[in-house]
């Protein structure tokens, strides 16, 4: 398998501004590029408990400049992808004491902030399209916060971390660049050099897998 | 609660990326707030997100904006706690909790047996929301979806082909769904409803009775 995702690479480097450091993440397998590797989870835990200013400015220069390239990606302008970027990390900064390290890890949490700012942004962008200034709408709720059945969380975290984890690459790639970078399958399809009704099945058959393994594991 | 029928992967796959137009998003979260199984593959997604976001190529922010962020997080510091005070003032016990922050109409009596409340949405997406209200032992006509339905049961039950629906269970119709569901006898079955499309009543007494019948 390894070979067929190394048949890959070309297709994939060839298209600018792909994002991912393939060769490295299969090399490696885990922490990825020459930097040490930081613990994000405990940055947000000093910003909680003593609102250290140093702390946080390092969480922004990590993650405000990928928020922005990952919203970019996901259909933003430039404009709402850096108020996304800044309004998540002003997020981050008042919910850093929600974080639990436990359950998620720092960057799916700061993921779902800056998602459920996108859906805040999207419609109220319709709100204010179709209603001109009348009466402002409560705020959707938060997706994250409302699935709070959260007592059985931190055994399903560790579960749900090794199960994405036994995911092949090829299987995590195609979800990721399906439902998070929301490419269309054609565009998936070119690259990654696989026929366009592959795109499907495979996406198909990677969902079949991650509900199998998370079965399998409960 | 045991939950039996669950949304299709693909569609928690949506809901986890934010992908979802606002009625789904609503039906499909109401689901996956009780529903263990959903919410742990929802989560494996989201480390997906995760990954994805430690991994994108970064894109420079405004130069002066951590400058900008930290000073409007000294000018607003209790602005989420307002809020908060400003969303309980739709409360509501009739609806579940993810539905509080949502403005719900009056009930509104569409047939025999049946009544809807209609959900507020931003107008962002094409689906409706509604909650669809039905008597026990009601017999709905038989008919077809012109769009997607998805429904969530809240209270009591419904059963058709596709089996028995009791509360936290999910049904998905799109247009090849063929079906008439009859609900339990036990007691009023509460449903969440997202709607694209119309409904069609099949048969001549849905013909009748179909334009007067606005879900």
């Amino acid at each position: 398998m390894i070979a067929a995702i190394r048949a890959l690479d070309a297709p994939i480097r060839a298209k600018a501004g792909f994002p991912w450091r393939i060769e490295a993440r299969l090399s490696t397998g885990a922490s990825k590029g020459p930097k040490t590797k930081v613990d994000w989870a405990d940055l947000i835990g000093r910003v909680a408990s003593t609102g250290d200013r140093e702390a946080f400015r390092r969480l922004f220069e990590h993650f405000a400049p990928r928020i922005k390239g990952l919203m970019l990606k996901g259909g933003c302008s430039s404009d709402e992808a850096e108020e996304i970027a800044q309004n998540a990390m002003i997020a981050v900064w008042r919910k850093a004491s929600q974080f639990d390290p436990a359950t998620a890890g720092a960057a799916a949490w700061i993921f779902t902030i800056a998602r459920n700012l996108r859906i805040d942004l999207f419609r109220s962008r319709a709100r204010a399209d179709r209603l001109r200034g009348t009466s402002e709408l409560p705020d959707a709720p938060d997706p994250a916060e409302s699935a709070d059945a959260v007592m059985s969380r931190v055994q399903d975290a560790a579960r749900i971390n090794s199960a994405v984890k036994r995911l092949s690459t090829e299987q995590s790639m195609v979800v990721r660049l399906s439902f998070i970078e929301e490419r269309p399958h054609p565009e998936i399809a070119s690259l990654l050099g696989i026929p366009l009704g592959t795109v499907k099945s495979r996406i198909r058959l990677a969902m079949n897998r991650l509900r199998d393994i998370l079965d399998e594991e409960a | 609660m045991t939950i039996s029928h669950h949304p299709p992967e693909d569609l928690l796959a949506d809901f986890a990326a934010g992908r979802l137009e606002e009625a789904h998003q609503l039906v499909v979260g109401v689901h996956v707030a009780g529903c263990a199984r959903c919410g742990r593959f929802v989560q494996a997604i989201e480390q997906l997100g995760g990954l994805a976001l430690e991994d994108v190529e970064p894109v420079p922010v405004a130069s002066d904006a951590f400058e900008q962020v930290m000073s409007r997080i000294h000018d607003a510091p209790e602005q989420r706690a307002a809020r908060t005070a400003d969303l309980a003032r739709g409360r509501d016990q009739d609806v579940p909790a993810a539905l509080r922050n949502y403005r719900i109409g009056k009930r509104r009596r569409v047939a025999p047996g049946l009544s809807m409340r209609s959900i507020e949405l931003s107008g962002s997406g094409k689906a409706r929301a509604f909650l669809l209200r039905s008597a026990p032992g009601t017999r709905m006509l038989e008919h077809t979806h012109t769009g997607t339905e998805l429904t969530l049961v809240l209270e009591g039950s419904f059963s058709h082909e596709g089996g028995r629906f009791g509360p936290g269970d999910f049904d998905y119709g799109d247009d090849e769904t063929d079906h008439r569901p009859i609900v339990g006898d036990e007691g009023p079955c509460v449903c969440l409803v997202a709607m694209t499309g119309d409904l069609r009543m099949n048969g001549l007494l849905g013909r009748l009775i179909g334009p007067f019948v606005r879900l």
